[in-house]
């Protein structure tokens, strides 16, 4: 078909209001409604895989006239690593809305909520899928929106309050992903990610390492890297959980998404040529914040009590490894122009993809917890695997592929990760350290994994009132479990999409 | 050669009309019935008239400019030849009169429905307002610097009575401030363009810059242009002399405020950067753009600081305002054909948010509800016309795909291309103020509980403006080449920017 990907975008913009209107009649066929256009969102974009496997370039590509004196057109792309991201992100966004049914039953105001729904669907997808930077930004921000209305509005506690903090971070974030645009722009007279790359070499170092710093500081606050996490606790335990879900496992993923297309693949090729200390440095710097976060989210997931805010820490955990693969990025690479080991980076992506899948399924099952026992102190909790079977798969699974346990998900592109580091290890030995450091805080994330489980499922029974969730929460909890030990067990149909893309 | 008629039908159709209002409107108040129809009928052949002279110009001399774009009046003979008046028309003053025209009649079709109908002196503020939009385009096409003084004062100082209407004693006092900050810039800028005349021998822009650009001692130059900024940055409220708008603007009808902030601000900045950038050509004249850019840094800081403060929402609006002329002053300081686009851009979209803002603001104030407590949980209960105001503190705040977006985006960017990266940093980091305190609004707005919980009815009528304006922000948020490429031949037109 000659216009897939504006199709993907332009059936969810449609169907907004159909969606809003449904919603006010009956919530449960707008839910559906969500679903199935993700549904069908998926198989237009699957349409593009033999086309992005096969063809020379490896990517797929349409163009329409937009805003021709910024340099930008509407510019929609897919390569293996956008399409890997946006399949598992339209995932998510089914389960969750499948989920949705029963978890939002008794809330007011559900036609606004899958609408929003919608809106975010339509931002998420269009992040993925698109080469502009003015595009990508439009995507960006509209995330953010009707991530705040949901926060805001159907969450727990003082919603508002960290839907507002949410907000403000990743908005002061963005402003300084546009700043950087911003000079972007200015420099190359361009805003293709592709054309931006070339143009890039031939401009002045200085402004570009700012634009390299300016763009990743913006993206780190989305990816809530320390010390810039501070939103994400409060925002993923407050949410409803199928928005926790979408937070955690695809709006984070966006941020390493963005670090890795923008800051990395556009503009960091030519500071590594230009200012080859610096690239270098800069890898470093994430790599150690990589660690930090990592270490600091796995202590915290250890000694928190609160069912959320365990999985919340967790993530900040998470983000940490993808930060540390992500300063794997082949450097050497790049100056000498050989593709030497790739696994580092496919190991990233499909981590992005693998931690999505997961954490959407840890959320998901906390929430079932939350809503059928409606405590959230893990304390409290005991032996429900008995009451709640299906939940208690779920969480373990989920759990257990957190903590990188084969045959599970996470583990085998945790592993591949550490295989690139362990490759890299052997160019520059700076990597030693934090890939030791990394090595240690798998174990920690084993230990709060299992503590999680131990306490909610395990022992003697404190609750008698446990009962298991309904029809479309399990139907939505088992469509993800499947997804995570088939990627544990097979993550070829991944790794295959993710390895044509090449940085060099 | 421009045809005298062409350049004076749109200024003098608005005057014409403005005057025949006053026995229309009150011979329509007499009638009993159908006098909503009557007025509109009435009101919309004042502007499709003035739409068609304004069109008629764009026709001719949009695209390709007559080499020669001025076009004098002389109303005395040779000895006082200085009295006569000159009239240009070149694709930037064009461009104003259409948002003139446009943004005026949806402002005015807000104030039809606002300003009632059967009260007393409401013909004369329809005639005032019908008299501005006339003058301000007049400020657009005039050609030297005396008939841009007589227009923009006449404007200026016209708006007074619009602040005025509803005579409280908050709003004579807020008018009488204005009036007192008009009268000392109008001083100022007089003194200032005696100065220029006595150094050039003229007042015609382009005589003035040629005569200016051969000048060798600058020392009376910069006395002169030390007055004249200062008189301009009076009435575009650049802080430090910013004091009198959030007073004037909360203490105005809210019709008078959006129609004020639509066109009065923007007529400001369009003021500011012809005599600025057209004359003033900083490379080659005079080297004014550091000052501007701390004053620029300035206005943005204290304006969104001023309103991060407010707790009364039309105060905070009009605080808003201030902060929307620090960031036009970051395009007119930028100097590029990136900062002029983004200017221009930043003029239609800022004018068009604030009046929306304004507009909305005016239905809630009518309903009693005036402080952030009291727009407790409003959006439960006034669900329209609270999702217009939320558009447009999240157009301020620059969140796309909204047009506030792209107008912030153009203008940053230009700051950047000029070197001036240090006055983009301090733009972006108070825009993020900005989108905390409206985000603190809408925090109010739908996250609070209502006092009462009970359905209001909404005015429909004063919607539909409201809702032109929303859908234009939209729609050039998302597709902001439709006004990007009425920019060009702007752009196209500036010889003067190396």
């Amino acid at each position: 078909m000659q216009s897939t990907l504006l199709l993907t975008l332009l059936l969810p913009t449609s169907a907004v209001p159909v969606i809003y209107l449904t919603g006010r009649k009956s919530a449960k066929t707008a839910a559906i409604l969500v679903a199935l256009i993700a549904l069908v969102d998926i198989a237009l974009l699957s349409t593009t895989i033999p086309v992005v496997l096969d063809a020379a370039e490896h990517e797929y590509v349409e163009s329409y006239y937009w805003i021709p004196v910024l340099g930008s057109s509407f510019t929609l792309f897919v390569d293996g690593i956008s399409l890997s991201m946006a399949i598992i992100t339209l995932m998510l966004i089914l389960t969750a809305a499948l989920f949705s049914v029963n978890y939002m039953q008794e809330k007011k105001g559900l036609a606004e909520y899958y609408a929003l729904l919608t809106v975010l669907f339509i931002g998420l997808v269009g992040v993925f899928i698109t080469s502009n930077l003015m595009l990508f930004y439009f995507c960006w921000e509209l995330m953010l929106v009707p991530a705040y209305f949901i926060i805001g509005g159907w969450g727990y506690k003082e919603p508002y309050r960290a839907a507002f903090k949410f907000f403000i971070f990743t908005h002061a974030g963005a402003v300084f992903v546009l700043l950087g645009i911003g000079a972007i722009f200015m420099v190359t007279g361009n805003l293709d990610m592709f054309e931006a790359q070339k143009a890039l070499m031939t401009a002045q170092p200085d402004l570009v390492k700012w634009i390299l710093l300016s763009l990743t500081a913006g993206f780190a606050v989305k990816m809530a890297v320390v010390p810039v996490h501070m939103w994400l606790p409060d925002a993923h335990s407050e949410a409803p959980a199928p928005m926790s879900a979408l937070l955690s496992g695809v709006i984070i993923g966006a941020g390493a998404y963005a670090i890795l297309r923008v800051s990395l693949g556009t503009v960091f090729p030519a500071v590594a040529v230009m200012a080859t200390d610096f690239g270098n440095q800069f890898l470093h710097g994430l790599a150690v914040f990589g660690v930090i976060s990592a270490f600091f989210g796995s202590l915290i997931a250890l000694v928190e009590n609160d069912i959320k805010r365990v999985i919340a820490y967790s993530s900040i955990a998470h983000m940490g490894y993808v930060l540390f693969g992500l300063s794997l990025f082949p450097f050497q690479e790049i100056m000498t122009g050989t593709v030497l080991h790739p696994e580092a980076m496919a190991g990233t992506v499909l981590h992005l993809v693998n931690h999505a899948v997961s954490k959407g399924l840890l959320f998901l099952s906390a929430g079932a917890v939350m809503k059928q026992l409606e405590i959230r102190d893990i304390r409290e909790m005991g032996g429900l695997a008995g009451q709640m079977p299906v939940t208690a798969t779920a969480s373990t699974t989920a759990a257990l592929s957190i903590a990188g346990v084969p045959p599970f998900a996470c583990f085998i592109s945790e592993f591949l990760i550490f295989v690139g580091a362990f490759q890299t290890i052997h160019n520059d030995n700076f990597y030693l350290l934090p890939t030791a450091l990394m090595l240690v805080a798998t174990v920690l994330s084993l230990a709060y994994a299992l503590r999680y489980i131990r306490h909610i499922f395990l022992g003697p029974m404190k609750l008698e009132k446990a009962k298991e969730v309904p029809f479309f929460m399990k139907c939505a909890m088992i469509i993800l479990v499947v997804f995570v030990i088939v990627l544990g067990i097979w993550p070829t149909f991944f790794l295959d999409l993710i390895n044509t893309v090449s940085f060099v | 050669m421009i045809e005298i008629l062409d350049v004076s039908l749109p200024i003098i159709s608005f005057v014409l009309f403005s005057l025949l209002t006053i026995p229309v409107v009150k011979a329509i108040r007499k009638r009993k019935s159908k006098t909503t129809v009557l007025t509109l009928g009435w009101f919309s052949t004042v502007f499709i008239t003035a739409a068609v002279t304004v069109a008629n110009l764009t026709i001719k001399y949009y695209e390709q400019p007559s080499p020669q774009p001025f076009l004098n009046i002389t109303l005395a003979s040779e000895p006082l030849a200085m009295f006569s008046s000159t009239f240009m028309i070149d694709a930037i003053s064009i461009y104003m009169a259409i948002i003139f025209t446009v943004v005026g009649a949806v402002t005015f079709l807000y104030s039809i429905f606002y300003i009632n109908l059967s009260e007393r002196p409401s013909e004369r503020y329809y005639s005032v307002m019908l008299i501005i939009i006339g003058c301000i385009i007049g400020v657009a096409f005039s050609g030297d610097l005396l008939t841009l003084f007589i227009f923009w004062e006449a404007s200026a100082a016209g708006s007074s009575f619009l602040m005025l209407y509803q005579k409280t004693p908050r709003s004579l006092h807020a008018t009488l401030k204005y009036l007192v900050m008009i009268i000392i810039a109008s001083a100022f800028i007089v003194y200032g363009l005696s100065i220029v005349y006595g150094i050039t021998g003229t007042l015609n822009f382009w005589a003035v810059k040629q005569a200016l650009t051969a000048l060798e001692d600058k020392h009376l130059l910069v006395t002169a242009f030390i007055f004249i900024a200062a008189g301009y940055a009076i009435e575009a409220a650049v802080v430090p002399f910013h004091m009198w708008l959030p007073d004037a603007y909360t203490a105005a009808p809210a019709s008078s405020s959006a129609f004020l902030s639509a066109l009065i601000d923007q007529g400001s900045y369009y003021v500011l950067l012809r005599v600025l950038i057209y004359i003033l050509t900083p490379p080659t004249v005079l080297e004014w753009t550091v000052m501007l850019a701390v004053f620029s840094a300035l206005t943005m800081i204290v304006g969104n600081l001023l309103a991060l403060a407010q707790n009364n929402v039309k105060r905070l609006i009009a605080n808003v305002c201030i902060a929307d002329v620090g960031y036009n002053l970051v395009a007119i300081t930028s100097v590029t054909p990136l900062g002029i686009m983004g200017n221009l851009f930043f003029f239609l979209i800022g004018g068009i948010t604030t009046a929306l803002s304004f507009m909305a603001v005016g239905i809630l104030n009518r309903m009693g509800f005036e402080t952030l407590d009291d727009f407790s949980g409003i959006g439960r209960k006034m669900p329209f016309t609270s999702l217009a105001l939320l558009l447009g503190a999240f157009s301020f705040a620059g969140v796309p795909p909204l047009a506030g977006f792209i107008a912030k985006y153009l203008v940053f960017t230009a700051a950047i291309e000029a070197n001036l990266s240090w006055l983009a940093v301090i733009g972006v980091l108070t825009s993020i103020i900005q989108a905390a305190y409206l985000l603190r609004l809408i925090n109010y707005m739908y996250a609070k509980t209502p006092r009462k919980e009970t359905k209001i009815k909404e005015p429909k009528k004063l919607l539909v403006p409201i809702f032109i304006l929303v859908a234009a922000i939209i729609v050039l948020g998302i597709y902001p080449t439709i006004v990007l490429n009425l920019i060009e031949p702007v752009i196209q037109q500036l010889p003067f920017i190396p």
